[in-house]
């Protein structure tokens, strides 16, 4: 296995010029962020754009309510789904140190859903529909602090996972996952099934601001503790003694990382349903643009995995208008040749 | 069980005509109208209000002309913006359009939205044409459809279930074969509708909702004959492939080779065309033809 901060502790001759050499890679990945952010409110099946707010020309009421109320959050939220997928990934990775750790094909995702769904369907025998905004992400984020708990037990019990025993961990977590959420579909009646048939199409155009900002407000925090973390994941990748003798609280690390990566990925699989291969792509894609030190990819990831989540969402919305397609369609259509030729280049020699 | 049932449609006519009461009575623009569900698309033709169609959703397949129309997606899966892009002046939908964030952002936008009642009987599909046809301000060309075709179309049924014994048929609806197990229409469904309407008897009546059948109940149930999807026997594999599965295989229908299929949207629709398709049914239940119409 060749996970590439082994080249971290390589050559420090050379750290000075990495080091200047990411800074100028995170300023062009956080000025592609905010173009991409502000083109794809821009564009849409209504011609209308943010600028046209200053300048008065939004006149009309019902471009102004387009703009405000449908596009705004669906970007908004896809921005935000889209860095808590790709830092939970990049932190995930280096957490277990395995190159293939991403939310969606290690169960994660899988587990938010389950949470979801039970709260979509036993939610509202003992709650006020008005709450629903907030227990359903909350369930997500205890299905998904459930299955990365699970993950990590399992990999101590085990010694650390090779990249393959991670796979078949994921795709029977995956499996399981099913299970729970046939059984929900199941138990569910009517009304609550029609609410889970639309929960599980899961796209960013079900985004409203009161479904919007309890997740944007979860990973806001949840990355934000990622990101303070990501020093002390590179020291982790020296192994646990080491770290532990170089003065890192490694328990305390790995509960704060795993239930931060598991409140983003539950947050964000909340609203817009699971959301594949952005948790892998975007990670290794800023490590190759720049190297492995975890301070510099969490950040780059979080800007990459923006943009990238946004434009597969402008893509899904605009090119059957005026329909739209699902956004797992385009991520997994982007993502997985990208999977299968990582697969080709970790495998054992 | 049948008290239960009663109980059920009661409830669900009450529910409805309260519905009916504040949707179908809405004053609204009819000049350019987005519609989601296939029925409502089928309603507004019949009523010669098809050209002021703008969009409709996928499931709007009937008459030919519907499918030449801008799609706005699965009646499901609606886009927001994309709905608004073509400028409607309402959108009419059936009861599962959605999603409900999608609708209400539809709404915001201030283009009325109406869900016609959904009722699985017969008088729930001549309401429907009523409605609609107040909706577009064409109570008239409604009315008309209503006299000249479907209350005709209900006597013909009529007709046919009363020159038999008072036995009803009893048959299983199937969408088809979801990992391999039959998936049934039990009540409230609309294929318990148009087996209602059809005069004959659900044989799954022990539950509600569409559900995977297991093998022993479906031959605990028995079932004189099979109504299916033309959709869902190509997907379980033909007519054949249909009845030597595992779960069909003994009952009686499969012996009998009576399986009837039609047109999804047809069948399960519930617009003017699945009247037509409960007389079909009826009448080739009644005659004791053994007519098993195959699609290979």
């Amino acid at each position: 296995m060749s996970y590439p901060s082994e080249r971290v502790a390589g050559a420090p001759t050379t750290a000075k010029t990495t080091y200047s050499k990411q800074w100028l890679v995170l300023v062009a990945l956080g000025i592609t962020a905010a173009c991409v952010f502000l083109a794809a409110a821009s564009l849409g099946a209504i011609p209308v754009s943010p600028l046209d707010l200053f300048m008065e020309r939004a006149g009309r009421t019902m471009q102004r309510t387009v703009l405000l109320e449908i596009r705004l959050p669906r970007v908004l939220l896809a921005a935000f789904v889209g860095a808590a997928l790709a830092v939970a990934g990049a932190s995930l990775q280096a957490l277990f140190r395995n190159p293939l750790a991403d939310p969606g094909l290690i169960g994660v995702s899988g587990g938010a859903a389950v949470g979801a769904i039970a709260m979509i369907v036993f939610g509202t025998t003992f709650a006020v529909d008005a709450l629903m905004p907030y227990l359903v992400p909350l369930s997500a984020v205890a299905g998904a602090s459930g299955v990365t708990l699970f993950l990590y037990a399992f990999s101590r019990q085990f010694g650390n996972f090779s990249v393959t025993t991670m796979l078949l961990v994921g795709i029977a977590l995956n499996a399981l996952a099913q299970v729970g959420i046939g059984a929900f579909e199941y138990l569910s009646d009517d009304t609550q099934l029609r609410t889970l048939v639309f929960w599980m199409m899961g796209s960013f155009g079900r985004g409203t601001w009161t479904t919007v900002l309890p997740s944007v407000a979860v990973i806001s925090i949840a990355v934000a503790i990622l990101l303070l973390d990501a020093r002390r994941l590179d020291i982790l990748q020296l192994g646990e003694s080491d770290a532990r003798n170089l003065g890192v609280d490694v328990d305390g690390l790995k509960k704060r990382v795993i239930l931060a990566s598991a409140a983003a990925v539950g947050a964000g699989v909340a609203v817009a349903g699971i959301v594949v291969f952005i948790g892998l792509v975007v990670p290794h894609l800023v490590r190759l643009l720049g190297g492995a030190r975890n301070p510099y990819v969490l950040t780059g990831s979080m800007f990459l995995g923006a943009a990238l989540t946004v434009v597969a969402d402008l893509v899904a919305r605009t090119v059957v208008l005026p329909a739209e397609l699902p956004v797992g369609l385009v991520t997994s259509a982007l993502g997985a040749p990208f999977f299968l030729w990582l697969i080709a280049r970790t495998r054992p020699q | 069980m049948v008290q239960r049932r009663s109980l059920v449609v009661c409830a669900a006519a009450l529910l409805a005509a309260a519905q009916q009461a504040s949707a179908c009575d809405e004053s609204v623009d009819p000049a350019r109208i987005a519609v989601a569900g296939g029925s409502v698309t089928e309603i507004l033709y019949a009523l010669g209000a098809g050209s002021s169609i703008v969009a409709a959703d996928r499931t709007s397949n009937y008459p030919a002309e519907a499918l030449s129309l801008p799609s706005v997606g699965y009646v499901r899966a609606l886009s927001a913006e994309g709905v608004l892009s073509l400028e409607p002046t309402v959108l009419i939908g059936e009861d599962d359009m959605g999603p409900p964030e999608v609708i209400a952002q539809i709404k915001s936008a201030g283009v009325p939205t109406i869900i016609v009642p959904e009722v699985h009987s017969a008088s729930g599909i001549i309401d429907k044409v009523r409605c609609i046809g107040r909706l577009v301000n064409r109570d008239q060309e409604a009315a008309d459809l209503i006299d000249n075709t479907l209350t005709p179309i209900v006597a013909a049924i009529n007709a046919t279930a009363s020159g038999s014994d008072g036995r009803k048929p009893r048959g299983a609806v199937l969408l088809g074969l979801r990992d391999g197990a039959p998936l049934g229409a039990g009540l409230e469904t609309s294929g318990d509708g148009l087996l209602d309407m059809a005069a004959a008897a659900n044989v799954f009546d022990m539950f509600s909702g569409w559900k995977p059948v297991s093998m022993e109940a479906m031959l605990q149930a028995d079932p004189d004959f099979f109504v299916i999807p033309e959709r869902g026997l190509n997907d379980a594999g033909g007519l054949d492939a249909l009845l030597e599965h595992p779960a069909l295989r003994l009952t009686k229908a499969a012996k009998e080779k009576r399986v009837i299929t039609m047109d999804g949207m047809t069948m399960l629709g519930f617009g003017p065309r699945t009247l037509g398709a409960a007389n079909t049914l009826a009448m080739s239940l009644y005659d004791n033809d053994p007519e098993a119409e195959s699609s290979d």
